[in-house]
């Protein structure tokens, strides 16, 4: 990266002199004009109705809401200043599906905050709700919200569709999961709104105008009322209240009739309860002695003594291990040091490497003035840091941009002269026995399902690079049971187990799309141990930017073969490209070491890049497990503490109908890590992805070590935006 | 056993049979159960010794805590009250980089100061990344007047991000002690500091919105 560029970016993280202590000292409403209340769809609301407000930039919210009309899950995400985002699961009660009563429907809101409140001006949002395909609840609207006085807010909008009191009529022919936009905006509009009043910190009321009259209708004919009976006013009350900074509890009216309870999380990735960690001090920077105190040192003669970088080298890699940090090599001459670090205790790599170039301060004798520190990914050099030593010393615990700008980051040196291996590093064996949980978080049909266990997982690591993995796993308890994947044009009827496995043609869906994922819950309820991975991995760098990576064994738990993959990623380039390939046989549903007889080679080619401001995208182009071609698009954004939310997309040459409900396949992924929430340092971290049912079209095979998350972490962009810990 | 210590160890004991492994938490072979227990292990641990109705012995007083140190540990040396922790350590210093000296506690928290001059601290969970007082000479020279103190914390977004103080300097009501009054962002703070030759020997400074005061008192300079 240049340098202007680098100090441009770093100049971004230090500008917004944002409230580091906001909301805990201002009792004032702050600036946005934020959300008092989650509406019983996951917005920031009244109940029913959306307001103008937003939540601040980042936050991460559930919210769960039980009536006689519905339950609604929804999981909120304020993706950017102003853009807020619902992902929402329900289950409407009232529309007969099969032998039930109820149906279970997945939907997605989006709201715009066009403008903030500003003086006489009201906060104005506009917003789609349940826009993909047209849903129970699809409608749209435009909304104003004004604060009258300190601790009463008013809202006034106009809605579209079932903010209207017009619900629209459900296509049954239409597979969803694409955008209606004939639809948007049409069919006439009402006026909605709502006031709120903040009665003190904890509690604040709320009533409301809404048009909602509860129907569902299909386009052959079929109309119904969701839940027992129409709301008999337009009026609806509620009352919230708020429990420490996260949550919030609330009980709701709609209508006079109808009750409603409501419970909300929300979690702000700007407040960790402890921001800086609390991990140990590192240790200070040593200065050095002037020359005439130590003349040996400064002229550089020890570098001729062969006991003096074994002894320097020990050393160092022992008070490295005491912050985790593994010393995988050095190279040592009279003016420069190179180290290579594996960092397995700091979130930030900036951290690692400020706190190794603390210790070589205190380490390395006087006359060395360069400190390259190179960070590896298990082994494997990534990216290259130099400092002179000069600078380490002036600069210790100044602002962080200062040693950034007195720093340069570069490709590292494929084969340097003089780097010597730190002993006893490899091989290295790894082990450990561990619970598992899997939950079933978002099934839309299943609810939430749950399987645990104990997982035994051992790694030995020959030598750098490569690596053999094995894992074992007993399932304890759990609701998660063997079954065959869903009965076609029946709804909610699987095929057992013994059907599914007597008959081979089942592994073929009626449209001829083989079942690559569909029949995966073929592969849970197992009572005996399984073997959900054990590989072979190799992984090298054949010239300074190009990564590779071989595996071969189980991959995962429902394939086994090899799986090769390539990427170029420069140290200091925002861009980054790679293929894989795939030869993969399905395995049998035991997961031990037969398979069945369906195989494809697929894989795809891919392009990444990191915008600023924490954004990255990938696009994958190639084949997928049912050997469809197509397309995945994914969207992340990424904090300085290691949040990452994204959103992703794939888009096959499958036909809408061959795919099934949802035509194609989109989730999300959320990943926090461990340390956010603990204040204690680990690079552990709480992953999920929510996702439709699993569907054939547009599979993608779950290999583990694809390249570019393990290479990327101590490279520029991520490596600079987390650089404001160098000097903890 | 008091059934909180039962807890305790009860807890504990689950975050090492729930989870073993041949390496250490680092490694992240625990997986996010395990390295939860093995933290919450740690912390209701923590939380039950400290509760213990019968300690081993009584505690030290603040003065008995510093006498002991000065007998057992010949680096400088200095007594720090932390007031929203309601702690008073004895920390040594660690390392001089220049001016610049860094003290720690057993428990490997720092203060970092400049000639007895707040500009750090480490491993407190809201800790001051760096304090840059433009007023550091007028308390120095005991001169009257203003000027701007920047003071960088990490957000919770793992951003270090700056916060700006306008702060006045004068006499404080006792003879020796310098006063300086902040305000910003809709905080103030006062830091007092009392001169001995230059050096700052007592102190009491604002660290942050969270960890409020610390008072500092020199004992082997």
């Amino acid at each position: 990266m240049r340098r202007s560029q680098l100090i441009r970016r770093l100049l971004a993280t230090t500008l917004p002199a944002a409230l580091v202590v906001g909301s805990a000292t201002s009792t004032a409403v702050a600036d946005p004009m934020l959300a008092r209340n989650m509406s019983s769809f996951g917005m920031p609301g009244g109940i029913d109705t959306p307001t103008a407000e937003t939540l601040p930039d980042g936050t991460l919210g559930g919210t769960l809401s039980y009536s006689d009309f519905a339950r609604r899950a929804n999981v909120t995400f304020q993706a950017m200043p102003g853009l807020t985002t619902v992902l929402r699961y329900s289950r409407i009660e009232g529309i007969p599906d099969g032998d039930d009563d109820y149906i279970s429907d997945r939907s997605f809101d989006l709201q715009y905050q066009i403008v903030d409140e500003q003086g006489w001006r009201p906060a104005v949002a506009v917003g789609l709700r349940d826009f993909l395909g047209t849903g129970v609840y699809s409608g749209e609207y435009i909304v104003a919200t004004k604060n009258i006085t300190p601790t009463i807010r008013a809202s006034a909008g106009l809605g579209w569709g079932t903010l209207a009191g017009k619900n629209r009529v459900i296509d049954t022919q239409d597979t969803g999961g694409k955008p209606n936009v004939d639809d948007w905006f049409s069919g006439g509009a009402k006026p909605f709104g709502s006031i709120s009043w903040q009665v003190n910190d904890k509690l604040s009321l709320v009533a409301e105008y809404s048009n909602d009259n509860y129907l569902a209708s299909y386009s052959d004919g079929r109309t119904y009322r969701q839940g027992d009976t129409e709301p008999d006013s337009n009026i609806n009350l509620a009352a919230y209240y708020r429990l420490g900074r996260a949550y919030e509890v609330g009980v709701y009216t709609i209508g006079g009739e109808t009750f409603g309870a409501q419970f909300s999380v929300a979690l702000n990735p700007r407040e960790a309860p402890y921001p800086s960690g609390l991990e140990k001090a590192p240790a200070p920077v040593r200065p050095r002695p002037s020359p005439a105190a130590d003349p040996e040192g400064w002229s550089g003669s020890w570098s001729q003594d062969p006991t003096a970088q074994p002894a320097i080298q020990k050393a160092l890699g022992d008070a490295l291990a005491d912050e985790g940090q593994i010393l995988e090599s050095m190279a040592l001459s009279s003016r420069r040091a190179e180290v290579r670090i594996r960092n397995q205790r700091y979130v930030n790599q900036s951290e690692a490497i400020g706190r190794t170039a603390r210790l070589m301060t205190r380490a390395l004798p006087p006359s060395v003035e360069t400190f390259v520190i190179t960070s590896t990914a298990d082994g494997i050099p990534t990216s290259s840091v130099t400092l002179s030593r000069s600078d380490v010393e002036r600069l210790e615990n100044t602002e962080a941009g200062r040693i950034a700008a007195a720093s340069t980051i570069s490709d590292p040196e494929l084969r340097p002269v003089g780097l010597v291996r730190s002993e006893d590093i490899y091989p290295r064996f790894r082990w450990a026995i561990k619970p598992y949980l899997d939950l079933g978080v978002f099934s839309a049909a299943d609810g939430l399902t749950h399987e645990v266990g104990a997982e035994a997982r051992a790694t030995y690591e020959i030598s750098p690079g490569l690596e053999l993995t094995g894992a074992l796993r007993q399932r304890v308890f759990g609701d998660v049971f063997q079954r065959g994947p869903g009965i076609p044009g029946q709804n909610r009827e699987y095929y057992t187990p013994e059907e599914y496995l007597a008959d081979p043609s089942l592994e073929t869906t009626p449209e001829g799309v083989p079942r690559v994922r569909s029949d995966t819950r073929m592969y849970t309820g197992n009572h005996d141990p399984v073997i959900p991975e054990l590989t072979l991995a190799w992984y090298t760098k054949p010239t300074e930017n190009v990564y590779t990576r071989v595996t071969a064994g189980l991959l995962e738990r429902a394939y086994g073969g090899v799986s090769a993959e390539v990427l170029w990623k420069p140290a200091a380039s925002p861009f980054g490209f790679g293929a894989e390939i795939n030869r993969v046989r399905k395995r049998d549903f035991d997961q031990l070491f037969s398979f069945r007889d369906y195989e494809v080679t697929m894989g795809h080619v891919s392009a990444y890049y990191e915008f600023a401001q924490g954004f990255t995208a990938q696009v994958d182009v190639g084949k997928y497990l049912a050997g469809d071609k197509g397309a995945t698009v994914s969207l992340t954004r990424e904090f300085a503490n290691g949040w990452q939310i994204g959103a992703y997309a794939t888009k096959t040459d499958l036909s809408d109908e061959e795919f099934g409900e949802g035509s194609f396949d989109k989730g999300i992924s959320l990943s926090i890590p461990l340390a956010w929430a603990t204040g204690q340092p680990s690079r552990e971290r709480v992953q999920t992805t929510l996702r439709s049912l699993s569907r054939d079209g547009g599979a993608q095979l779950n290999v583990n070590g694809r390249l570019y998350d393990r290479v990327r972490d101590s490279q520029s962009v991520k490596l600079y935006q987390g650089w404001g810990r160098f000097w903890r | 056993m008091k059934p909180a210590r039962k807890i305790a160890l009860l807890v504990a004991a689950l975050a090492t049979l729930g989870a073993c492994s041949n390496g250490t938490a680092d490694e992240g072979d625990l997986g996010p159960l395990g390295a939860l227990a093995s933290v919450a292990g740690d912390v209701v641990a923590s939380r039950g010794s400290r509760g213990d109705e019968t300690p081993a012995a009584p505690p030290k007083s603040p003065a008995e805590a510093a006498v002991e140190a000065l007998r057992v540990n010949p680096a400088p040396l200095i007594q720090a009250g932390f007031e929203s922790l309601g702690r008073t350590q004895v920390m040594a210093m660690t390392g001089q980089n220049g001016a610049m000296r860094t003290y720690m506690t057993p428990a490997e928290e720092a203060l970092i100061l400049r000639n007895g001059m707040l500009i750090g601290t480490r491993g407190l969970g809201h800790d001051l990344s760096v304090a840059e007082p433009q007023t550091e000479t007028l308390i120095r020279s005991g001169r009257s007047g203003n000027g701007k103190r920047v003071m960088r914390y990490f957000s919770g977004d793992g951003l270090e991000r700056p916060l700006q103080f306008d702060c006045s300097v004068g006499a404080g009501p006792n003879p020796g002690v310098m006063v300086e009054d902040c305000t910003g962002h809709g905080l103030s703070f006062q830091n007092s500091y009392m001169g001995q030759g230059g050096q700052i020997a007592v102190s009491r400074q604002w660290i942050g919105p969270t960890l409020g005061y610390v008072t500092i008192q020199t004992l082997r300079p």
